[in-house]
C-alpha cells in the first residue's frame, strides 16, 4: 500500500489518475487482455459468429491438430501443405536475417570506423530515407525490377548472360531480396550503434600487436557488436517472419507465407478460430526464438529493444 | 601494403553496392512513374509524361483511403502520445522490481508480428462488443476505431521509448525546486516537464503519424470494411499493376523526404536552442545565430524551392509535346509488330502454311501480350479470327499454285504492294 501512496503523494491525484489510467488502459485493454481472448478464441470451436459465447461455442484442440495433421477426412497422415509453408517461412526468416548481417556488419563498421569526414553523418542520414517509404510500395519496386520485363531482366538478355528472361517472382529470388531489403534498416543502426561506442584505440593495439584484420573482428570487434547484431536479428526475424505485404506483392502464384495463410483464413475461409490458432503459433514460435537468441547470445531484452 | 590498398577499395565497393541496393528499386519505381508505357518500366523509354499523376488525382477510391489514413493517423497521434508520455512518466516511478517486468510488456507490442496485434485487436471489441451486447453498427465493429487502437497498441510504445529518452537527460531537482516552491504537483507538470518534454512530444507525434501512415500488417486486419491508403495500395497492386502506383510512390517518397528535411531543421533548431539556454543559464551573451525562425531557415527554404522548381518543370515537360512522342512511339510498335507478322508469315510458308503450324504460336502469342499490358494498343491484332484471315490469304495463295516452286510464293507476299496492303489493312483495324 506504502507505493500506492507515495505514488499519488509524488503525482498529486489529477497526474495520478491520468498516468495511472492511460498505463493500465494500455497496458490491460490494448496488450495483455486481447493476447488472451486470442489465445482463448484459438480453444473454440469454430461456429458463426451469432453463436459465440453460448453453449456451441465450447473448448476444443481441433484447430491446432488441424495445424499438425490436417483435417479428419484427408487421407495424409500430416497436414503437409501448413507444416511445409511454416516451416519454409521459418527458414527463410532466418535465411534473410544471415544475409542481412552479412550485408550490414561491414557496411555499419565501414560508417563506423572507416569513413571519414562528412561522410558517416550523411550516410546515416541517408540510411533513414528508404526506411519511411511504405513497405507496399518498396516491394511493387522490387516487382517492377525483377519482373519478366523488368530492368534485370533487360539487362541480362541484352549483355548476353541470359537468352530469355528468368522468372525471378516464381522462383522467390524477388521475394528473398523484397525481404532482405524491407526490414534492412533495423539491422544496420543496432550493429552500427554498437560497433560505433567500440574506442578505436583497441582495433590499433590489436593491429600493432600483429594481428591480422579477420582476427581483429573476430576477437575485438564482433564481441563488442554482440549486442546490436542480436537486437538485429531478433528484430529482423520477427518482422520478416511477420511480414504480409511483401510475399501478398512478390511471391510466386505457389509460395505461400505463413501470414497468408493466417489472412486467408480470417478473410477468406471466415474460420477466425483457426486464424487465431496459427496466430499464436506465429507468436509463440517469435517469443522462442528471441528467448534462444536471447539465452544463446547472453544479452536481455533491455538491450534489444532499444 | 597493396593487399591493405586492396582491401579499402574493396569495402568502398561494397558500401556503393550496399547502397545502390538501397536506392536503387527506389529511384527505378520513381522513374517508371514517368514513362508513359501502360505498364511500369524504364526500358524500353517511351515518352516523359506526368499523365500517370492526373490519373491518380481521378481516383476516387483512393482520395477516400488518403482522407482515411490521415483520420486514423490524427486519431493515433490523439492516443498514442499520452499514453506513451504515460508510460515513460510511470517507468520512472515503478519499484525497481517490478520495473524488468514492465518494460518487457510495453515493448512487447513493437516485437509481436502486426498480424497478431491486428487479430487480437479485432477479437477483443469483437467480443467485448457481444458481452455488453452492442449492435453491428456500434463502436465495436467500427474500422476506424479497431484501427486506432490496434495501431496505437504498439505505435505507443515507439513514443514511449521516445519519451524514455528524453527524460534520461531530464533534472529532477527542477521539479523538486518547484514544488518546494510550493507549486502544485499539476503546475509543477504543466511549467516543468511538459516545456521539457515539448521537442519529444513533437517528434513523437510526427513518428506515431507516419507510422500509423504506412502501416499494413495490422491495418488489413482492423479496417474491416473501411480502407486506408495502404489497403487500397495493397489490393491495387495485387489485381494489376500500372504506372499509376509509382505516381503514388513518387509522391510519398517526395513527401517523407520532405518531412524528414523538415523533421531534421525542427531538430537542429531544438538542439541549438538547448545549446543556447545552457549557454544563457552559465551567464553568457546571447548569440544572434539562435534566434533565426523555423519558417525561415535557409535549408527549408532551399528545399521548398527545389521541391516547388522540380514539380514545375515535370509538370510542363510532361505535358508539351506529348502527343507526338506517342503517336511516334506507336508507330514504331506498330512497325515492330507488322516484321513479327511477316517474319511468322515467311516460316509458316515455309512449314507447310498450315493452319497446325499456326495455331500454337497464336496462343503463345496472346499469352505473351496478356502478360505484357503494354502492348495492349494491339488487342485484336492477335485475335484468333484475325490470324486466321492472315492463314486465309496465305492459303488461298499457296492454292492458287499448287505446281509453282516455293520461291514464287515468297516473291508475291513480299511484293511491296502486298506489304503495304496488309499495313493498311492492319491500321483500318486500329483506327476501328
Amino acid at each position: 500500500m506504502g507505493f500506492w501512496q507515495d505514488f499519488f503523494r509524488k503525482n498529486g491525484k489529477a497526474l495520478g489518475l491520468f498516468l495511472l489510467g492511460s498505463v493500465a488502459c494500455w497496458m490491460l485493454l490494448m496488450i495483455i487482455l486481447p493476447q488472451l481472448f486470442m489465445l482463448d478464441f484459438s480453444f473454440r470451436t469454430n461456429v458463426p459468429p451469432p453463436l459465440w459465447g453460448t453453449e456451441a461455442h465450447g473448448y476444443t484442440f481441433e484447430h491446432y491438430r488441424y495445424m499438425i495433421y490436417g483435417s479428419a477426412q484427408s487421407t495424409e497422415s500430416y497436414n503437409f501443405v501448413d507444416l511445409s509453408v511454416f516451416g519454409r517461412t521459418i527458414l527463410t526468416a532466418i535465411f534473410v536475417t544471415l544475409i542481412d548481417v552479412a550485408l550490414c556488419y561491414p557496411v555499419a563498421y565501414y560508417l563506423a570506423h572507416v569513413a571519414t569526414g562528412g561522410w558517416p553523418r550523411l550516410m546515416v542520414m541517408a540510411l533513414i530515407v528508404p526506411f519511411w517509404v511504405n513497405e507496399l510500395l518498396r516491394a511493387f519496386a522490387f516487382k517492377i525490377m525483377f519482373g519478366s520485363t523488368g530492368i534485370i531482366n533487360n539487362f541480362l538478355v541484352a549483355i548476353g548472360i541470359l537468352d530469355q528472361p528468368f522468372d525471378f517472382i516464381r522462383n522467390s529470388v524477388a521475394l528473398y531480396s523484397g525481404l532482405s531489403y524491407a526490414y534492412i534498416l533495423l539491422m544496420i543502426f543496432p550493429i552500427y550503434n554498437a560497433v560505433e561506442s567500440l574506442d578505436k584505440n583497441q582495433i590499433e593495439a590489436a593491429r600493432d600487436l600483429g594481428s591480422p584484420w579477420w582476427r581483429i573482428h573476430w576477437r575485438v570487434v564482433i564481441p563488442h557488436a554482440k549486442p546490436g547484431i542480436t537486437s538485429g536479428c531478433t528484430m529482423v526475424f520477427m518482422l520478416t517472419a511477420g511480414a504480409l505485404a511483401a510475399p501478398q506483392i512478390l511471391g510466386g502464384p505457389s509460395s505461400l507465407w505463413f501470414t497468408q495463410i493466417i489472412y486467408q483464413a480470417f478473410n477468406q475461409a471466415g474460420n477466425w478460430a483457426r486464424g487465431s490458432a496459427y496466430a499464436i503459433i506465429l507468436l509463440a514460435t517469435c517469443i522462442i526464438f528471441v528467448l534462444c537468441v536471447m539465452k544463446i547470445f547472453k544479452v536481455k531484452l533491455g538491450e534489444i529493444a532499444r | 601494403m597493396t593487399s591493405d590498398h586492396i582491401r579499402k577499395s574493396f569495402s568502398i565497393l561494397f558500401v556503393l553496392i550496399f547502397f545502390a541496393y538501397l536506392f536503387g528499386p527506389l529511384i527505378i519505381m520513381s522513374l517508371t512513374a514517368f514513362n508513359s508505357s501502360s505498364f511500369p518500366r524504364v526500358t524500353p523509354w517511351e515518352c516523359f509524361s506526368v499523365e500517370w499523376f492526373e490519373f491518380l488525382t481521378k481516383d476516387q477510391k483512393l482520395i477516400e483511403g488518403l482522407q482515411n489514413s490521415v483520420f486514423i493517423g490524427l486519431g493515433v497521434v490523439c492516443l498514442a502520445v499520452p499514453m506513451g508520455l504515460a508510460g515513460a512518466l510511470m517507468l520512472t516511478q515503478v519499484r525497481e522490481r517490478v520495473r524488468p517486468w514492465y518494460y518487457t510488456i510495453t515493448i512487447s507490442p513493437i516485437l509481436v508480428p502486426g498480424v497478431v496485434l491486428g487479430i487480437s485487436t479485432l477479437l477483443f471489441w469483437d467480443r467485448v462488443g457481444t458481452m455488453f451486447g452492442a449492435s453491428r453498427e456500434s463502436v465495436f465493429y467500427n474500422g476506424f476505431f479497431l484501427t486506432i487502437i490496434g495501431q496505437a497498441t504498439f505505435i505507443s510504445a515507439y513514443t514511449m521509448l521516445v519519451f524514455i529518452s528524453r527524460l534520461q537527460r531530464f533534472d529532477r531537482v527542477q521539479e523538486e525546486a518547484a514544488l518546494d516552491l510550493g507549486a502544485t504537483h499539476v503546475q509543477t507538470f504543466r511549467k516543468i516537464l511538459l516545456p521539457f518534454l515539448k521537442p519529444a512530444i513533437a517528434s513523437a507525434a510526427v513518428l506515431a503519424f507516419l507510422a500509423s501512415f504506412e502501416n499494413y500488417n495490422t491495418t488489413v486486419f482492423t479496417i474491416v470494411s473501411e480502407s486506408t491508403l495502404t489497403t487500397f495500395l495493397a489490393a491495387k497492386v495485387r489485381h494489376g499493376i500500372n504506372p499509376s502506383i509509382s505516381a503514388l510512390a513518387v509522391v510519398i517518397v517526395v513527401l517523407t523526404l520532405l518531412g524528414a528535411a523538415l523533421h531534421e531543421a525542427f531538430k537542429r533548431r531544438e538542439l541549438a536552442a538547448e545549446k543556447e539556454s545552457a549557454r544563457v543559464a552559465k551567464g553568457e551573451q546571447k548569440s544572434r545565430g539562435a534566434q533565426s525562425r523555423f519558417l525561415f531557415d535557409p535549408t527549408v527554404i532551399m528545399i521548398l524551392l527545389i521541391f516547388t522548381a522540380g514539380l514545375g518543370t515535370a509538370y510542363f515537360a510532361g505535358t508539351i509535346g506529348l502527343d507526338e512522342c506517342k503517336t511516334e512511339v506507336l508507330a514504331e510498335k506498330r512497325r515492330i509488330v507488322q516484321e513479327r507478322i511477316k517474319k511468322r508469315q515467311q516460316k509458316t510458308m515455309f512449314q507447310d502454311a498450315g493452319r497446325q503450324a499456326l495455331t500454337p504460336l497464336t496462343q503463345e502469342e496472346i499469352k505473351k501480350r496478356q502478360a505484357a499490358p503494354g502492348t495492349s494498343n494491339f488487342q485484336g491484332l492477335f485475335s484468333p479470327e484475325n490470324l486466321e484471315e492472315q492463314v486465309g490469304t496465305s492459303k488461298e495463295e499457296t492454292q492458287d499454285a499448287p505446281g509453282r516452286a516455293g520461291t514464287e510464293n515468297f516473291q508475291s507476299i513480299f511484293a511491296p504492294r502486298n506489304l503495304e496492303e496488309q499495313v493498311g489493312s492492319e491500321e483500318q483495324k486500329q483506327s476501328e
